[in-house]
């Protein structure tokens, strides 16, 4: 018995799950690009990687190869850093160490 | 075995459905960057495409990984980076958006415009605080 659609039709609502995640990531972008402020700007590059990071594991699903899926959680941890990074340089006026 | 067919298809279809959920959660995440004034508002906002736009569509895209017989056992790989992804995301965005909202409000880069009182900077400006 089996219930779940085969490999053509999974890829093809894969795709359209897809397309949300791009619209959103362009509207995020004129947000990155239009930010008055530098903290505006690194939030808007926070919330683009993650979306980054799905993006990413939704293709390697529809492509069939889960070698592309390697990437998505250095790129996770690199936001939280770049964050980490900004608020210190905000407060201090120094990067440290 | 009818069982695991009836685990296999609701693991599917719950899947997909977090996955539709937060694509469209992420879409309103990025108009509500749009339409908010101020940094601390859009930080919100933030937060919506954070946990709503990429928590569970992670949850979604293992659990669908864990269905996908058509790549072998390849799909464990998938399924593991996917969750462990959502785990750490869990972590580490709520640390990431404090550190940033205290660093921009520490070194008034950026300050709550359309304010009645801000209590915590005239702590700071008389003394109270460290800053």
């Amino acid at each position: 018995m089996e219930f779940i659609p085969g490999p053509t039709i999974t890829v093809d609502i894969l795709g359209a799950a897809l397309m949300l995640f791009v619209i959103a990531s362009i509207i995020y972008f004129i947000r990155l690009v239009k930010g008055p402020s530098v903290p505006d700007m690194v939030l808007a590059i926070d919330v683009l990687s993650y979306d980054l990071v799905v993006f990413i594991i939704l293709f390697s699903m529809m492509c069939n190869s889960p070698l592309l899926a390697v990437g998505a959680l250095p790129l996770m941890l690199w936001a939280f850093l770049l964050d980490m990074y900004v608020s210190k340089y905000l407060m201090k006026r120094e990067l440290g160490d | 075995m009818v069982w695991y067919s009836v685990l296999e298809a609701t693991a599917y279809y719950l899947g997909l459905i977090m996955i539709f959920v937060g694509g469209v959660l992420d879409i309103i995440a990025a108009i509500g960057m749009h339409r908010f004034k101020n940094f601390y508002m859009r930080l919100h906002a933030a937060t919506i495409g954070t946990i709503g736009g990429t928590f569970y569509p992670l949850i979604g895209a293992g659990l669908v990984a864990l269905t996908m017989h058509w790549i072998g056992v390849m799909k464990y790989y998938v399924a593991g980076i996917s969750f462990t992804a959502a785990f750490f995301l869990l972590i580490t965005a709520p640390v990431g958006s404090h550190a940033l909202a205290q660093g921009a409000h520490k070194s008034r880069t950026v300050l709550p415009e359309p304010a009645i009182v801000d209590r915590l900077l005239e702590d700071e400006e008389k003394g109270g605080v460290e800053k």
